[in-house]
């Protein structure tokens, strides 16, 4: 294993061992996730709506509102004790720190989306049938998007005296792309349709994704200088 | 680690200075011209210029606002400067280089440490950031050094303060770096961390290595320094050697200096 | 260039902005045929087209500048961005008044998720956006990479926004008898159209320069009264 790849994984492993001794991150999270899907449940009307129409959506949402309660708090947890300051002054690229914060935090979210999925499949009584592992996939590919964007935008966020306040001002129009593909996706898959039918919005996620992992590992650098 | 002296590589604009043999024969490791560090209209320092050789140890003084931690930053190459350069060993610190990071080491009143991570494993994450291949033989002898051998295995939140900062220590010259930068060291410091901070600090010194502290603290600033200064307002308002002054007179002329009557 | 030849780049820009812009209110009101579908209302497209035009031309013209300002920390280039950016803006508005409007008599609604109508809204967000994130940090420096940033990931973003907002809009069809851009634009009305999109073109950069010698003059006067405190 060379230089980058042995400080990309020290601090993936970091920050999941942080996150695994604390648990502050998941179980407010997970937590969120479960008590936002109990709140659905009482705030549509199954009788006039289908489950299956509108559960992606709320899926979709939850997950963004609970990574953003997760995600965004990545580099608050860091600067307690200045922590942060010190990985800065290693030797370690800045692109090398973005994507160990990114794949840690995607690990983080992914674990919660498929807890949501469970959950909401549970209440809303769900049968994905066949398609059960494209949304899994899709899930991931949304979350990566997702968690690259907001790891850049929470270290712009934290490093501002409005905090983590701005960080839903900051991104919301920047997800739009993911909550439609994702969504749209989604729902698709949920009615059981084929995955060949979504196959293009998939790519298009994914192709998402990547750009928000690429700008992210450029321009995470002139975030964090001081 | 290579021995990345690169001279003219980033440093357009900025003359070349002899640099390789100054005073008594021993070799520049750091070297700023001209730094300036601007916070929009506030000026934090303004135009620094300081040649330190091996074996230099020079304290900072100053009242609070004088600049000295962002002075700190930017020798440490964390902080941008406004205007000026920091070279280290002849390298100028660039954003895009990572290599002239193994040769600068930073101490803070802030730890830089993990609560959640055990002392070994706070270790051993920034070694394997610096690239060091023999953390299995390192680590133990630092731990030791620093006196917290028996808790290797201890969360660092577990910890009093003053075994946090031996710890921050052994982790800040983790990578034996050329240039030490302590920024505040002794800030709420037991007697006996600051026993073992003090005999770190000179073994510094005599192993040649160049030290850089900011502190309010007289009696400890006095005690390694082999260089003072005072920083007001940004700049050097005065420097000179350390040779011998007792702390009252020193406290006296610090003063004068201060409040501008030198 | 001076901020003198700036200002006076500026003013000549703007005035043959203006001096387009009657041309352009003439062609729109009189010169231009009704059209057939929508009638009377079909004439603020020539307004809100080139608007729109305009507020997007504005994100790339910052990201470009945001970028390089990154680069090269050159203070006129976070300026030059900072000024398209309210330029942007302005035009921004212009289309989120006018698309309503419209939308209100075409298709009897105020709002519609009409594709550029949403992208505009989004793009809307974006520059504000840039504008909290700049002076929520005590270090003004600090503010102006962070507002880089956004220009560069908002301007990326955007055509994924734009695909995904244009598909979004083919799953919903809205209740619409005739597309505003409609399959092909007589030779009378695309005149106008660009011409409409030109004469914003210039209004942009004439308003531009204009915006960008006022923050040269500021620059330089807080140098000066920096180097006399």
């Amino acid at each position: 294993m060379n230089t980058y790849l042995r400080q990309v994984w020290v601090i993936v492993w970091k920050d999941l061992v942080l996150e695994m001794r604390s648990r502050e991150r998941i179980a407010s999270m997970g937590a969120f996730a479960v008590l936002a899907g109990v709140l659905f449940n009482f705030s549509i009307d199954t009788t006039s709506t289908r489950p299956q129409d509108v559960a992606a959506g709320l899926i979709w949402m939850t997950l963004i509102f609970g990574g953003l309660l997760g995600v965004g708090r990545t580099f608050h947890l860091e600067a307690q004790d200045g922590a942060l300051q010190g990985v800065l002054m290693s030797p370690t690229p800045k692109d090398a720190l973005f994507l160990a914060k990114t794949a840690a935090n995607f690990v983080l979210l992914y674990v919660v989306s498929l807890l949501v999925l469970g959950v909401f499949g549970l209440f809303f009584g769900l049968d994905l049938g066949p398609n059960l592992g494209w949304v899994v996939l899709v899930l991931g590919v949304g979350a990566l998007g997702f968690v690259a964007l907001v790891t850049l935008f929470a270290a712009v966020s934290t490093g501002t005296n409005m905090g983590e306040t701005l960080l839903p001002v900051l991104v919301f129009p920047l997800l739009v792309p993911m909550v439609i593909y994702g969504v749209g996706t989604t729902t698709r898959l949920i009615n059981g349709r084929p995955f060949d039918e979504v196959e293009g919005n998939v790519r298009m996620l994914g192709a998402f994704a990547l750009a928000a992992v690429a700008a992210g590992a450029v321009l995470f650098r002139y975030v964090v200088e001081d | 680690m290579t021995d990345g002296v690169s001279p003219g590589a980033d440093t357009l604009g900025v003359k070349d200075v002899a640099r390789g043999s100054a005073d008594n024969g021993r070799e520049i490791v750091l070297e700023a011209n001209g730094l300036r560090r601007e916070y929009g209209p506030v000026v934090a320092v303004d135009g620094v210029d300081l040649t330190m050789v091996e074996g230099e140890f020079l304290t900072v003084f100053g009242p609070n606002g004088a600049g000295k931690s962002s002075l700190l930053g930017m020798l440490g190459g964390g902080m941008r400067p406004t205007a000026g350069t920091v070279r280290v060993r002849g390298q100028a610190l660039s954003f895009s280089e990572h290599d002239w990071q193994h040769r600068i080491g930073m101490l803070s009143h802030r730890g830089f440490l993990y609560g959640r991570l055990t002392v070994e494993e706070n270790l051993r994450f920034y070694g394997t950031l610096f690239g060091l291949q023999d953390l299995e033989e390192r680590l133990p002898a630092r731990l030791a050094r620093v006196g917290l051998a028996e808790r290797a295995r201890f969360e660092v939140r577990q910890l009093s303060h003053g075994m946090r900062q031996r710890l921050s220590l052994a982790r800040a010259l983790l990578h034996d770096p050329d240039v030490v930068l302590l920024d505040e060291p002794y800030t709420g410091l037991d007697p006996s961390a600051a026993g073992v901070l003090r005999s770190v600090l000179g073994e510094l010194r005599d192993g040649r290595r160049t030290v850089v502290m900011v502190t309010h603290n007289l009696r400890e600033g006095l005690a390694m320094a082999t260089r003072l200064a005072v920083q007001v307002s940004g700049r050097f308002a005065w420097e000179g050697p350390n040779d011998g002054l007792g702390r009252e007179d020193f406290e006296r002329h610090y003063h004068d200096v201060v409040e501008g009557r030198v | 260039m001076s901020t003198a030849g700036m200002r006076r780049g500026g003013t000549a820009l703007t005035l043959l902005g203006l001096l387009g812009l009657i041309t352009l209110y003439w062609m729109a009101f009189f010169w231009v045929p009704t059209e057939v579908n929508q009638g009377v209302v079909q004439r603020i497209f020539y307004i809100h087209v080139p608007a729109a035009w305009t507020s997007f031309l504005a994100i790339g013209f910052a990201a470009l500048a945001s970028g390089m300002y990154l680069w090269l920390r050159d203070e006129r280039l976070d300026r030059a961005a900072l000024c398209a950016i309210e330029g942007g803006l302005v035009f921004a508005t212009l289309v989120l008044t006018t698309g309503p409007l419209w939308g209100k008599i075409a298709w009897g609604t105020y709002w519609t998720w009409e594709p550029r109508l949403t992208l505009t809204l989004l793009l809307w967000f974006i520059f504000i956006g840039y504008f909290m994130v700049r002076n929520a940090t005590e270090d003004p420096e600090k503010g102006k990479r962070f507002a880089a940033v956004v220009a560069i990931v908002g301007a990326i973003d955007i055509p994924f926004i734009h695909l995904s907002v244009v598909w979004f809009r083919s799953l919903h069809p809205e209740p619409v008898v005739a597309r505003p851009d409609g399959p092909t634009l007589p030779g009378d009305m695309l005149l106008t159209l660009l011409f409409g999109v030109l004469v914003f073109t210039v209004l942009f950069f004439g308003l531009f320069l204009f915006r960008y010698a006022v923050e040269g003059l500021r620059a330089e006067a807080d140098l000066r009264a920096r180097s006399a405190a």
